[in-house]
């Protein structure tokens, strides 16, 4: 069977500097995988160009064959790879239940004309759209919070609310941005069984770059490292532990991040 | 060719210093300044005042059109913009300010200078002629030079002296400038008058050869803001290279096609939308979201 | 009926019967006749006020729409004066064609945020006055005159649309013609802002990038958006030349497109009925600062700085307290 994402040979240049060098690996259906290393390794860069939000420079990815490189980031969206953003990114101004509605917009069956003029279709779109934001929102452990507004929210709330949103554009590969960036370790834990259910209970294959290495290791069923833009490994969390090109790396860079 | 150089730099000069007033606001505040242009034509009225109705001098005259509008800049920063920027919501109640002291500038300019069209004498006579290839009023060389000379010395303050070094802090990072220590209030004052002061002196200079009226502003506050586009926003070469290539453009579209009126303009706008549109960010500007 | 409550409903009657009813009454009564002027003019800037503030919606500041205004003036004086079309059928296609002009300079301009499309909407406007004032077909600084009244409209016989020339008060008829394209403008606006196309733009207008992640199209919205703001722009713009007649350069200038940004603003950015409330307190203050003379920019000027200083974030913020951004 074929894996459900690829990324080969993918390089990423702005001006002289090389963000990305040749990056390739895969990600299997129903897969956690992270993709880490130390500041400034090129992860985020590597993250936008998987989501279409930056272009690469050569090579492509591929989902289930197709290439979803180089494209616009709704096109992306549309076949179901679907990107979390760090948590000042968020619709300031609506309720979380607004935004999850919102974010439903893919799944509408009526036209936007059909929704002017208020069809049945559309009508019968708004009940579902608000009915399944409700169910999300309960097994996200939302409800609480559904009608608070987005500003107003702890940073803790405004991670889950990231991946609330992304999740109600029934995605089949979630990517998500340091979802674990800032938190606690009690905090952390949780973000880390949330993400587990997403995979479990919704099947989603889930993508993530991250800086907290005990969190990754918990949580990834396999691991890809990067360092100055070059990947230097890839393997289970057991194989990325004990790989010494990958403890160099951090050592070699700032302390606090080592962790383990 | 030689003609139409000599007027690309001419323009060019005049433009840059009205675009460099406006990007300096720009930068520093973030506020888009519709008011440049009237604060242009309060300049040349001014000028004309001293000048060509009571006689003084026109240097002194100038003096006190820079004079003028620099406090005027700084009153209505402290005043109308500084507590309004704390005060609202949205980024975008600054335009809105911007235009009611537009529209407040013109009628302050109606009731005191009137609606004429207004003049002074020469400030020198004679016209350079160079074998009819190159014919250039001895008085727009003088105020070319002028121009130039302003532009070089507002550059060297803005390189060189603590001000300068202040305002550059502040354009570039403003709550950076204030851990550093730079009063940020103070120097958004300063920054605010010396761009108004800006617009006062070319106001003063241009005042001499196109003379001054009430409708220049509208205009003048347009033109400025593409010579911004085209340089990028809130950035000082930028502003320089917006000024002298829109004069250039201007003064060539002017001559090749002089008997299709204001055509050229809209060739520039055309020509301006292309660029944009590869270029968003100008020539100058950093790459923004 | 389209979910509205009992209050809503009862609001927009009155409001329906005010200007129906209520204001032909009062202007009998006192004998103003030059007020349907100014309220007819009212009705027609709010339209193109709506426009400008569709724009905003999808967090653009919009200070063109003086320039679309002006083009649906030009597109509909050409048409009844040159093509010998019907008034009615000139309206339409003035907004339409404003809509494709949207649509074509949009397309690159729209890539641009904040005070870059700001400015670059406001040069626009200046150079749809100097493409008027060069091109043969719209006359240059003499314009567009002696346009003639909209003329009758009958289907199978039976007269729809009266014929104006033959009016007693066309003055009356205008009014009710502003009116209830008017009404048509805002209740297409709420409804437009409260469906999901509605929904999509305030989703672009808070987050670009988190939106184009959910899936939107953004750029495909916003040209369809702006085509349908500067459909209003064309539409307000052509019935104003009908009104006045005649069509010039001048008849829409960059203060112009300033001011519906301004009727936008004061009225507030949240509220749907707000460049209506802002077209109506703006143009009927300078109206009634004509008493001052040549003191009224100057009074006019000094209110509007005021009410900026002092009530930045709009007049009907005063209402609905802070953080109202529905």
């Amino acid at each position: 069977m074929s894996p459900l994402l690829q990324v080969k040979n993918v390089t990423k240049k702005y001006g002289g500097l090389t963000a990305n060098n040749d990056i390739s690996f895969d990600v299997a259906e129903n897969e956690i995988l992270s993709v880490i290393g130390p500041n400034g390794a090129g992860k985020s860069t590597l993250f936008k160009m998987i989501s279409s939000f930056t272009p690469t420079t050569s090579g492509e990815v591929l989902y289930r064959g197709e290439r979803i490189s180089n494209l616009k980031p709704h096109i992306v969206a549309r076949k179901g790879v679907v990107r979390t953003f760090q948590e000042t990114t968020i619709f300031k101004s609506m309720t979380v239940r607004e935004s999850v509605v919102v974010a439903q917009h893919l799944r509408a069956k009526a036209s936007l004309a059909g929704y002017f003029w208020g069809s049945r279709t559309a009508q019968e779109d708004v009940t579902a759209f608000e009915k399944y934001a409700d169910e999300l929102l309960e097994f996200l452990g939302m409800t609480a919070i559904s009608n608070e507004q987005a500003s107003n929210l702890p940073q803790g709330s405004l991670r889950a609310l990231g991946i609330a949103i992304g999740l109600a554009t029934d995605p089949k590969v979630l990517l998500l941005d340091e979802p674990f960036a800032g938190m606690n370790h009690d905090e952390t834990m949780n973000m880390v069984n949330l993400v587990r259910s997403v995979r479990d209970e919704r099947g989603v294959t889930v993508m993530l770059v991250e800086h907290d290495m005990p969190a990754v290791m918990n949580i990834s069923d396999r691991i890809v490292v990067l360092n100055f833009g070059e990947k230097i490994a890839e393997g289970t969390p057991s194989e990325i532990q004990n790989n010494e090109k990958v403890i160099e790396a951090y050592l070699g860079s700032v302390d606090d991040e080592i962790g383990m | 060719m030689e003609q139409i150089l000599a007027n690309g730099v001419y323009l060019g000069s005049q433009y840059a210093m009205i675009a460099l007033g406006l990007t300096l606001i720009f930068a520093l505040m973030n506020v888009l300044n519709f008011a440049h242009g009237q604060m242009y034509v309060i300049g040349g009225f001014v000028t004309y005042t001293f000048y060509g109705q009571w006689g003084v001098p026109f240097v002194l005259a100038l003096v006190m059109s820079c004079v003028t509008l620099a406090i005027l800049g700084a009153l209505i920063e402290r005043y109308l913009f500084a507590p309004v920027i704390k005060g609202s919501a949205r980024e975008e109640s600054t335009m809105l300010l911007a235009a009611g002291i537009a529209f407040f500038l013109d009628a302050v300019i109606l009731l005191v200078f009137g609606e004429k069209q207004r003049g002074v004498p020469k400030i020198v006579d004679g016209v350079f002629n160079y074998d009819f290839r190159l014919i250039m009023p001895y008085d727009r060389i003088l105020i070319c030079v002028l121009a130039i000379l302003s532009i070089v010395a507002f550059i060297g303050l803005m390189q060189y002296t603590k001000t300068g070094r202040a305002l550059r802090a502040l354009a570039q990072d403003r709550t950076a400038a204030q851990l550093m220590g730079v009063n940020v209030d103070r120097y958004s004052m300063i920054g605010f008058a010396l761009g108004a002061m800006l617009a006062g002196l070319v106001g003063g200079l241009l005042v001499t050869i196109t003379g001054v009226n009430l409708g220049m502003g509208g205009p003048t506050s347009i033109k400025a803001f593409m010579m911004v586009m085209i340089g990028g926003a809130g950035v000082i070469s930028g502003a320089i290279w917006g000024g002298i290539i829109l004069g250039f453009m201007e003064a060539i579209g002017l001559a090749v096609l002089y008997q299709y009126g204001d055509i050229t303009y809209l060739l520039i706008f055309v020509s301006l939308m292309i660029f944009l549109a590869i270029r968003p960010q100008g020539l100058m500007g950093k790459p923004w979201g | 009926m389209f979910g509205f409550t009992a209050k809503q409903l009862t609001g927009v009657g009155i409001f329906l019967f005010v200007l129906f009813i209520g204001v032909p009454l009062i202007i009998g009564a006192t004998g103003r006749w030059d007020f349907y002027f100014t309220l007819t003019s009212v009705a027609l800037l709010a339209i193109a006020s709506a426009g400008v503030w569709l724009t905003f919606y999808i967090g653009r500041i919009n200070i063109g729409q003086g320039a679309f205004a002006l083009i649906g003036a030009y597109v509909s004086a050409i048409l009844v004066v040159k093509a010998g079309w019907s008034f009615w059928i000139s309206l339409p296609a003035a907004g339409i064609f404003a809509a494709i002009v949207a649509i074509l300079i949009g397309l690159p301009i729209l890539r641009l945020r904040g005070v870059y499309f700001a400015m670059i909407t406001l040069v626009l406007t200046q150079v749809v006055t100097l493409t008027a004032l060069a091109l043969p077909i719209t006359n240059g600084a003499k314009g567009i005159s002696n346009i003639p009244l909209p003329s009758g409209v009958s289907l199978f016989g039976i007269p729809i649309l009266p014929d104006f020339a033959g009016m007693e008060n066309t003055k009356l008829a205008f009014y009710y013609t502003a009116c209830i394209l008017m009404v048509i403008t805002y209740a297409a606006l709420y409804r437009l802002v409260n469906s999901r196309l509605g929904h999509l733009c305030r989703s672009m207008q808070q987050n670009e990038e988190l939106a184009s992640s959910i899936g939107v199209n953004i750029a495909y919205i916003r040209i369809v958006i702006f085509a349908i703001s500067s459909f209003f722009g064309g539409i307000g713009g052509a019935m104003f030349g009908s009104i006045a007649q005649s069509v010039y350069p001048s008849s829409f200038q960059v203060a112009d497109s300033v001011n519906f940004m301004l009727n936008c603003f004061l009225g507030g950015l949240g509220f749907v009925f707000g460049p209506m409330l802002g077209t109506l307190v703006l143009y009927f203050g300078w109206d009634l600062l004509f008493e001052f003379g040549k003191y009224q920019m100057l009074i006019y000027s000094t209110i509007l700085i005021l009410i900026i200083r002092f009530l930045p974030n709009g007049l009907l913020s005063l209402r609905f307290g802070k953080g109202g951004d529905k």
